[in-house]
């Protein structure tokens, strides 16, 4: 019965293909769904935390070891014995891996020391609500130097840094703002940085202060009044000369007969400091009068004439 | 007995001369490669793209140094071509927004000041590929893959050298790529006149002006605080240059000493007659504390008092 032989085996066969598609099936199923999850489980794996201000600089390394080297052949060749390379580790190391509210003093001061350069007599310059002008002041006018002039400042403005305890310990995504921790790396920076800058400061020391603005122009909580103005040494600052700037066509707030002006007074007074203060320093109101050539705050004696 | 002191003298300071020429060993006249030359390249162009000017998107700027190193690496660093960095612009170039090109001859750290890094004008400096090479010097060596930090060659010793046709290059990009109302500003004061030539504006960057992309083109003559007025607006060469652009067939017009630009001149010069303002207020009260501003003090501690009370009350 050669017939009924060959029927039985054709069964067999089909069993066993269909045995053989059905496993296959089940395998690439198995692989798909392997995938998957662990697709998902890559998005998930990070566990950064989340903040509300902008996240670390992109290339932050290549920034700031360019800034460094930069700073040091343009600005002050005298520095050349700065080793731009540890000094961006020392600044890594401050930060990397660690949650960024627990950022401590200590965690910066290898960079503080690094970094640290003396500041000439007679030509440090603070500033308070006024970022803009103070520094267009001083890159058109080499004769004072803000915190951002110096090479700390020089490397760190406008860039943005913090760690994650995960991998790969930098968060490029978010960073805290200071309304979600005091402790984070970017006001520790700043707070020990400008500490610093006071206390290198020597002779007359200046600070542009905004007369325009209504909250008033010394304020207690600003870096400078809260830092900056307890951290001058009385045995190497004879004098401070305070700027009340007005903005061009702008409100008069307040100027040098102003309230908080007396504060500031008070309290250098007391710090046995000489002080003169100036509403509207005329080369810096020179500067603003850049921008505003035809406000009559902004005459000259002499006119410019216009050939067609 | 002077004569025989004489030689041996002669002789000592030649061999003097020759012995230090040879230490020396320099082959060049100018300033060698700016020392981490790649590092503050690489920093800048990275710094340009995140910080200084994101608009300008992503850009590989490893890429861009590669590019620009290929242009002088081993070769002879007197025969660089401004062609040689093409590939170095292509990947580095980016739209110039229309009306801000700021060209110049003669007041480079003016021109810095006043264009405000791009916020008010965009100079070549303020574009990615002149931020790169900005007061930097660079050269190559033949037979060599490395920079020659020692010296590299002036423009005396020959033109084509890697930093001036590089700027050649960049002054060419610069002009191809600029829009709308473009402005010059010049030195009134400047020895040779306001308008140079040869230079980079006159022979690099005015004969790549897109015609049809310019709508007007404004020159500013500005004399220096305490400089000569040599040159100024319908005179000498600014008169050459504003024939050779009216021929050309631009819109322009010239002005002597604009007062932003004079504004910012004085900066170093407040007490110059040239920046003084007629007085209704006193320029500047130095004084201890307070400072008296007649009429209006009562109002301001008027206003203060007032203020003070609102914010009392506000924290109360």
């Amino acid at each position: 019965m050669p017939f009924q032989q060959g029927s039985a085996r054709t069964r067999q066969r089909t069993v066993l293909l269909v045995g053989i598609v059905l496993l296959l099936a089940t395998l690439v199923l198995a692989v798909v769904l392997a995938s998957l999850l662990t697709h998902g489980k890559h998005e998930d794996s990070p566990k950064m935390l989340k903040w509300k201000d902008r996240g670390t600089t992109k290339n932050l390394q290549e920034v700031i070891l360019g800034r460094c080297y930069n700073y040091i052949t343009e600005r002050y060749p005298e520095l050349g014995d700065k080793d731009c390379l540890k000094i961006w580790e020392s600044l890594k190391d401050a930060f990397i891996y660690k949650n960024p509210c627990n950022i401590t003093t200590e965690d910066y001061q290898p960079l503080m020391e690094l970094a640290s350069h003396p500041i000439p007599c007679n030509k440090s310059l603070f500033w308070s609500k006024t970022n803009d002008l103070v520094h267009r002041y001083t890159k058109s006018n080499q004769n004072f130097l803000t915190l951002e002039d110096t090479l700390l400042g020089y490397m760190a403005d406008r860039i943005s840094w913090c760690g994650d305890p995960s991998a790969p310990g930098i968060n490029y995504e978010s960073c805290p703002k200071r309304s979600e921790c005091e402790s984070n790396p970017s006001s520790v920076f700043w707070k020990m940085a400008s500490k610093m800058f006071a206390e290198a400061a020597c002779g007359v020391v200046q600070v542009m202060l905004n007369g325009s603005i209504e909250a008033g122009a010394f304020r207690s909580t600003s870096i400078f009044g809260s830092i900056e103005v307890f951290n001058l040494n009385p045995d190497k600052v004879s004098e401070v000369h305070i700027w009340v700037m007005h903005d061009i066509g702008g409100p008069q707030s307040e100027s040098c007969s102003g309230h908080s002006i007396q504060r500031l007074k008070n309290i250098l007074e007391e710090r046995n400091f000489k002080i003169i203060c100036e509403d509207n320093y005329r080369p810096v109101q020179l500067l603003q009068c850049v921008h505003n050539p035809d406000h009559t705050d902004c005459r000259l004696c002499t006119n410019s004439t216009a050939v067609p | 007995m002077m004569m025989s002191l004489f030689l041996p003298l002669l002789l000592v300071s030649v061999l003097f001369m020759s012995s230090f020429s040879e230490v020396q060993g320099r082959k060049w006249k100018g300033e060698g490669t700016t020392q981490n030359l790649e590092s503050i390249a690489i920093g800048r162009c990275y710094d340009y793209i995140r910080i200084v000017n994101p608009a300008v998107g992503e850009k590989n700027c490893s890429e861009i140094w590669e590019a620009f190193k290929s242009a002088f690496i081993n070769k002879d660093p007197c025969s660089i071509l401004p062609e040689d960095y093409e590939l170095f612009i292509n990947l580095s170039l980016h739209t110039i927004p229309a009306n801000k090109s700021l060209f110049w001859e003669n007041n480079q750290l003016l021109v810095n000041s006043f264009a405000d890094r791009g916020r008010r004008y965009m100079s070549v400096g303020d574009t990615l590929f002149g931020f790169f090479g900005d007061f930097l010097n660079w050269c190559g060596q033949a037979n060599s893959s490395g920079l020659d930090y020692e010296s590299c060659p002036t423009t005396m010793e020959c033109e084509t050298n890697a930093v001036d046709s590089f700027w050649r290059m960049a002054s060419i990009t610069y002009a191809k790529h600029s829009s709308g109302e473009i402005h010059v500003l010049l030195n009134g004061s400047a020895v040779g006149g306001a308008y140079p030539q040869p230079s980079f504006f006159a022979d690099y960057e005015i004969p790549n002006l897109q015609k049809d992309k310019i709508s007007q083109i404004v020159i500013w003559v500005v004399d220096d605080i305490e400089g000569p007025d040599l040159d100024s607006c319908g005179i000498h060469s600014v008169k050459i240059l504003e024939t050779r652009l009216k021929t050309l067939g631009y819109n322009v017009t010239c002005i002597d000493n604009y007062k932003s630009v004079v504004f910012l001149l004085c900066l170093d010069y407040p007490d110059n007659s040239k920046c003084a303002v007629p007085s209704s207020a006193p320029a500047g009260q130095r004084g201890p504390i307070s400072s008296d501003r007649g009429g209006s003090w009562n109002k301001l501690m008027f206003v203060s008092f007032v203020g003070f009370l609102f914010r009392f009350a506000l924290v109360y």
